[in-house]
């Protein structure tokens, strides 16, 4: 591997102080799933690590004020195991155990898939659907922004040179609310997503309110499909409606061809998944499919 | 270079590491172990399992450095002086490795497996062995392994105890 120095934070200050020094020429170092295999790819090259898996409280997984808040260290398979998300957030399970394998989920970290930003992220889509947002240090304190404008681009998020993400927040008002997530990939194991969505919705006095659908591989950077949100808003739940809102996320978004699918074969799985979605995310609001 | 000190098969070690080494490079090249294999080199096939403070991970995925203070077993370690593990007896009686090189990782991948849940569905140990990856003799005699270890290391925890009990 290229040669660089790794420097190992032990508290927050230190990490951000390490980070400001040797900005541009540092990169976070955290499970090091895709950073390292970057490193070994000559995709990046970093002069210097700063090594956060040393600091403890980024790897938090409580409940506060503002809701259930994941610490960008956590691992997926802490999540996995976390009794708070399984409670709170089920559908941030599921999508944990479609990451990767074993041996990634062991090693790679929430925050880490997130700023890879990847079109295709799986730690992405169930957030969107629970209005989430990140929490952010910067040199000169704290920011929060919610992670649907936390993407920017392929790769690129809103972190700038020298902050560094701290925990997703899934604020007290998604806790608990019916969530499905759903994964199509060509394999079960260790693929990534060709389409992967989650959808959320509550029902009050019969009809659905705050539906959610978020979606990844479908575009530049994961998006929620607001145009079939809208048209379920106020109205009794209903296989047809599930039926529409698949099609309209379909021609909402703009999947690509790659060697791994067609977009057309992309828009079909759209269309598919996110129907299945919001029957599932129904089903466990307790209402009939 | 860095000085780190952390545990190999239950030996305390102090090593002097470069930045870059891997623990994979480190296990290989420093400390002669080189039952984890070097195959992709970027977490794909799991050739390099390990297990470091009681899971799973790719060595090659994680720095030397970031495995100072922790316990690590590689396939070195399982063996006693007396017997195998239960696992590599039961890949050689199954006839679950050809070539072997995804050996190492397997066993070590289902150890962590067996050690966190001693009685796996057939689900659940394609879902442990999903990142290791065996190119010649087909995952069915791998699985059919993991769940004849499986059965002895729980009448081994049983017997004894059962054993006692009857005196």
């Amino acid at each position: 591997m290229r040669a660089f120095e790794v420097f190992r934070a032990q508290n927050r200050s230190q990490a951000l102080a390490l980070l400001g020094e040797h900005a541009p020429h540092a990169a976070v170092l955290a499970g090091g799933t895709d950073l390292l295999v970057e490193v070994k790819h000559g995709m990046r090259a970093p002069r210097v690590l700063v090594d956060i898996t040393p600091v403890g409280e980024l790897g938090v997984i409580e409940l506060t004020a503002q809701g259930l808040s994941i610490g960008a260290l956590a691992t997926h398979s802490a999540i996995m195991r976390s009794a708070l998300v399984r409670e709170h957030c089920p559908a941030l399970v599921e999508a944990a155990h479609t990451i990767g394998a074993v041996q990634t989920r062991n090693l790679g970290t929430l925050g880490g898939n997130l700023v890879t930003a990847v079109p295709s992220l799986d730690s992405g889509p169930a957030p969107l659907a629970l209005d989430a947002f990140a929490s952010i240090a910067a040199p000169d304190g704290m920011r929060e922004v919610a992670i649907a404008d936390f993407f920017l681009a392929p790769r690129r998020t809103v972190l700038r040179t020298g902050e560094l993400l701290c925990a997703l927040v899934i604020p007290s008002a998604s806790l608990g609310k019916p969530t499905a997530f759903l994964k199509f990939g060509l394999r079960k194991g260790q693929a990534l997503a060709l389409v992967n969505v989650a959808a959320s919705l509550r029902i009050a006095h019969g009809v659905m309110c705050e539906a959610r659908i978020g979606l990844g591989a479908v575009a530049p950077t994961l998006i929620r499909a607001l145009d079939a949100e809208r048209i379920l808003d106020a109205q009794p739940p209903s296989e047809a409606l599930f039926a529409e809102a698949g099609r309209i996320a379909a021609d909402e978004a703009r999947p690509i061809t790659d060697f791994r699918a067609s977009a057309a074969y992309r828009r079909e799985l759209i269309r598919v998944l996110t129907q299945r979605a919001l029957a599932l995310a129904l089903a466990r609001a307790g209402g009939k499919r | 270079m860095s000085e780190i000190t952390l545990v190999v098969n239950g030996e305390q070690r102090a090593l002097s590491v470069a930045a870059e080494t891997t623990l994979l490079e480190l296990l290989r090249a420093q400390c002669n172990l080189t039952g984890a294999k070097l195959g992709c080199d970027v977490g794909d096939c799991g050739a390099c399992t390990v297990i470091v403070d009681g899971e799973a991970v790719n060595a090659c995925l994680m720095l030397a450095v970031q495995a100072d203070g922790r316990n690590v077993v590689t396939i070195e370690g399982l063996a006693g002086r007396a017997r195998l593990h239960p696992l590599q007896e039961a890949f050689e009686a199954c006839g679950s490795l050809q070539c072997g090189f995804c050996g190492p990782g397997m066993i070590l991948s289902a150890k962590a497996l067996l050690d966190a849940a001693p009685d796996p569905s057939a689900a659940e140990i394609r879902d442990a062995l999903a990142g290791n990856l065996c190119r010649c003799t087909g995952y069915t005699k791998l699985i059919e392994a993991v769940q004849a270890a499986g059965e002895t290391i729980r009448a081994a925890a049983t017997g004894p105890r059962r054993a006692a009990g009857q005196e």
